[in-house]
């Protein structure tokens, strides 16, 4: 019998790019998993815990608690940002509430972004063929939060075709930072122009990245350009990969 | 004054039980020189002088006590000299400079010198580094006013980390009024990041290395 | 130039990045401390635990603070040092002129000293006719150009060599050059007289030593030697933070300074002065007198941010931050930029009036990476914000917002409807399937960036779809 596994979709995901969430699912399909999507998922969170208001974060963070601990097994998020959020932020917000921190801890140890699950279950179960030149935005709360560096790049590197072109200064915030992004507009936008200069200089076609917040924004900032390159999440990109 | 000091260390001590400092206790002071092998002298030496060339500093190795006198000659000419007191500079290399100024000499003397020699407390060799302990008979001075400090160094002070030359020299550290480590020449990158040499302290350091006694 | 007003953040950010000379000098600066930092840490033998030693050294000092404070005042005092406490800036200057008072020093000296730039004392001093000359090459121009440093390492990183050279020509009157070499020979000519005349050295300091008493300072030029060497009286100004234990501890501080901060193994000259001159000695000061300032220090150390205590201003936050790089040092307000900054001038300051700072970050982590002492920045700004909502300094319609929020996240059924309503609201907006203007706190996305329109379906209603 297939595992299963539960995908905790995001909201970005689930309001803005449904698309990705598809891809995850066939992604993981085509592996062996059988993926179950617990019911009444909304958010993680992070946006009211990133800008101070943690008893609105703890009210919120309580619900998506419930609601996965009453599944078991592994949980996967296909976001470097609220993977981060359930693994190392939902026990601390309860520290003051030791039976929901143990519950939180519980989820937080099923937790796994998606590429950092492909890699542990399945690294050799992704293949495919995409010509394509591509530019892997490591998300913040990925690489320095969760840890997870060489993953997604062996993930591309698998696809028959994908090279992963250096871009400058490769490992900097793009900017996003969630309500970062229209509080510090100014700042923000400054820090995208950097991040877009060094992505159109990279020669890359696609932009690939783990997060949907970065790739809003960094997709935003080429658009508004009127550049060709387009942008995808990591599991749409594998997804296509293998389809072809 | 006291009022103020009986204040901030209330609030020092009450701040302490609530205050969140994310350290293990008891602290353990990690070894972070694990791994280091003993040195030979000659191995702490080609160390030594690989630093001091690193860090821009003129090293020499004279094989006898005449040739260290010789050398410091050679490099002084008749320019003025500030130095250590004869008797605690090594190879007897103050007899050279009998008429040069030294610690007791008016500051004004002081401050034309254009060479100053010195011996050290302490030689390591990881850094490059002189290790300068204030005493009787060394002005800070002839390490610090003349355009060119000359440094000559006896074999046995050589350490390999200053590590070791804390753990060795600690009881003298806690009552010596100064210890200053000098490693290369004086510098400053301030005006855009461009590199001058011997902007208050010496822009030029030069070491003498003489035999073992 | 007096303070900048705190609440005036954005628009000093704005003005920062439209300056395109600064943008230039900030790329500079930042790339070159991070290259070299980067190859200096690469270079050094156990550099995970050596951080690991000196995070210990410098937070075990924290943790036992009030003892150790006592420990390092007996230890100061039995070697003829003089020891007083300051709970404010203005009482920290008062002493110091004080003792200029006392010892009769009309003309001062001074090496580098952030601390006394929190408690301006170099206007006390003038106000009484002892004016400090700043001896500091960087902070020597920023006296002369009445400016003020925008960087902890490297102050004047904001100034072209023309720029100096100007200084030079119109306040010391010396004629106009643009050679680097000639201005810093103009400098240490000048300086050279200053620090033979003086009667008074001020210096900060980088670490206390407990066990031994011992102030350490780490410089390049010489002028922290000149400064702690040829005036009769040395005051030191320090918060009372700044200890480590041992001389162990000293040690694994010192292995990551120098690195972190300019890339060099050591600073050129690392100066312990643990009194005032012994009988004997040649020559140094009469009087060695140590400052301790509180300034707001114990008031961090009760709280959460209790961890920014452990600091060792080397300045590598700020090279590696993205925000710093884009807005540069002044814009920060206050004495400290950079990530160090927004948490530590909260919590001197007073968290009101600098509400902003702790928001100035996208949480990226490249501080916490670098940082020697492994400070957890994110975390520490992270528990401001929730501060600054606690303490109601948000505004009251954000607020509202996240309550909503909250409430409906934590409701599926009205969760779904109210996105089927804000969803709708988006795609009325937009053409081929993006929105090029977003009102009200959304303006600042459509600033720069376009929107992706959302789908038509939620990723829950496709997913029930595919059930059927």
């Amino acid at each position: 019998m297939a595992q299963r596994v539960q995908l905790f979709h995001t909201c970005l995901v689930n309001e803005i790019d449904p698309d990705v969430g598809m891809a995850v699912v066939r992604v993981l399909e085509r592996i062996g998993f059988e993926v179950d999507v617990p019911a009444g998922q909304t958010c993680c969170g992070q946006p009211a815990f990133n800008a101070g208001f943690h008893d609105d974060a703890r009210t919120v963070a309580r619900h998506t608690i419930e609601l996965l601990d009453r599944t078991s097994g592994p949980i996967v998020v296909p976001s470097g940002s609220c993977g981060d959020m359930l693994v190392h932020q939902y026990p601390h917000l309860f520290d003051g509430e030791p039976p929901m921190r143990e519950k939180a801890a519980r989820v937080a140890a099923r937790c796994r972004e998606f590429s950092q699950f492909v890699a542990e279950t399945a690294p050799d179960a992704i293949g495919g063929t995409l010509e394509a030149a591509i530019a892997y935005h490591p998300s913040c709360h990925l690489l320095r939060g969760l840890g997870v560096r060489e993953q997604p790049l062996a993930a591309i590197a698998r696809v028959a075709g994908a090279t992963s072109v250096p871009v400058r200064e490769q490992e900097e915030c793009c900017g996003f930072g969630g309500l970062f992004s229209v509080k510090n507009a100014d700042i923000s936008s400054a820090m995208l122009d950097r991040k877009l200069t060094a992505i159109e200089a990279s020669g890359a076609d696609r932009v690939v990245s783990c997060d949907l917040g970065c790739l809003m924004h960094i997709g935003g900032g080429l658009h508004r350009r009127g550049s060709r390159v387009r942008t995808q999440h990591l599991a749409q990109f594998l997804d296509e990969a293998q389809s072809r | 004054m006291s009022d103020a000091r009986a204040r901030i260390l209330a609030r020092v001590r009450a701040a302490q039980r609530t205050g969140f400092v994310p350290i293990a206790q008891p602290f353990r002071a990690a070894d972070t020189e694990a791994g280091l092998k003993a040195c030979a002298t000659d191995e702490l030496l080609a160390r030594f002088l690989r630093e001091l060339t690193a860090i821009g500093v003129e090293p020499f190795v004279e094989p006898t006590a005449e040739g260290v006198r010789a050398r410091v000659a050679q490099l002084v000419g008749d320019s003025a000299v500030l130095r250590w007191d004869a008797d605690c500079l090594p190879y007897g290399a103050g007899d050279r400079l009998a008429h040069a100024a030294d610690g007791a000499s008016p500051r004004d003397v002081q401050a034309a010198a254009v060479f100053g020699v010195t011996g050290c407390d302490a030689a390591i060799a990881e850094t490059g580094s002189l290790a300068l302990i204030t005493g009787r008979g060394k002005p800070r001075a002839a390490s610090l006013l003349p355009p060119t400090h000359i440094a000559i160094v006896r074999p046995d002070q050589l350490r390999q980390t200053m590590g070791e030359f804390f753990r060795e020299r600690a009881a003298e550290l806690a009552v010596a009024a100064n210890c200053t480590f000098v490693t290369g020449p004086s510098r400053t990158a301030d005006i855009e990041l461009t590199l001058t040499l011997g902007v208050h302290g010496p822009g030029r350091v030069v070491v003498i290395i003489g035999p073992e006694e | 130039m007096s303070d900048a007003a705190p609440a005036g953040f954005s628009a000093r950010a704005e003005q920062a990045i439209a300056d395109a000379r600064l943008q230039g000098a900030l790329d500079n600066v930042t790339a070159l401390f991070g290259s070299r930092r980067a190859a200096a840490f690469a270079s050094l033998p156990n550099a995970d635990a050596v951080r690991d030693a000196a995070r210990a050294a410098r937070l075990n000092a924290v943790a036992h603070l009030g003892e150790y404070l006592e420990r390092f005042e007996a230890k100061l005092q039995g070697n003829g040092a003089r020891v007083h406490w300051a709970e404010t800036p203005a009482e920290a200057n008062a002493i110091i002129v004080k003792i200029a008072k006392d010892t009769g020093c009309a003309r001062a000296v001074k090496s580098k000293s952030m601390v006394s730039e929190e408690t301006h004392l170099n206007a006390a001093l003038e106000a009484v006719g002892v004016t400090p000359v700043e001896t500091d090459l960087g902070e020597y121009i920023v006296q002369l150009a009445n400016d003020r440093p925008s960087h902890i390492i490297a102050p004047i990183i904001h100034l072209t060599r023309q720029d100096v050279g100007r200084v030079m020509e119109q306040r010391l009157r010396v004629p106009y050059t643009d050679d680097t070499q000639r201005l810093c020979a103009t400098a240490r000519t000048r300086l050279r007289g200053e620090f033979l005349r003086a009667d008074m050295g001020i210096s900060g300091a980088n670490f206390g030593v407990v066990d031994t008493g011992t102030i350490v300072l780490v410089t390049n030029e010489g002028n922290g030697r000149m400064v702690t060497t040829m005036p009769r009286v040395h005051v030191v100004l320090m918060g009372i933070e700044k200890l480590v234990e041992t001389l162990a501890d000293l040690d694994a501080c010192l292995k990551v300074l120098a690195r972190s901060g300019t890339g060099q193994q050591l600073t050129v000259y690392t100066t312990m002065v643990s009194g005032p001159r012994r009988p004997g000695d040649a020559d140094g000061p009469d009087e060695l007198h140590v400052v301790l300032l509180d300034n707001g220090r114990s008031r961090i150390l009760a709280g959460e941010t209790a961890e920014i205590l452990g600091c060792i201003r080397c300045g590598a936050c700020l090279n590696v931050c993205p925000v710093y790089r884009n807005i540069g040092g002044h814009a920060y307000g206050d004495t400290y930029p950079g990530p160090v900054g927004a948490v530590v001038t909260p919590g001197l300051r007073g968290l009101e009036p600098w509400r902003d700072l702790p928001h100035a970050s996208s949480l990226c982590g490249a501080c916490r990476e670098v940082c020697p002492v492994r400070l957890d920045i994110p975390r520490m700004l992270l528990a401001l914000r929730r501060d600054v909502a606690d303490a109601r300094l948000q505004p009251q319609s954000l607020a509202l917002a996240m309550r909503a929020f909250a409430w409906t996240a934590s409701r599926p059924a009205f969760y779904r409807a109210a996105s089927r309503v804000m969803r709708a609201w988006l795609r009325v907006r937009a053409h081929d399937g993006w929105i090029t203007a977003l009102p009200g706190l959304a303006r600042g996305w459509t600033q720069s960036r376009d929107f992706r329109a959302p789908a038509a379906k939620t990723f829950q209603e496709r997913w029930q779809e595919r059930a059927r």
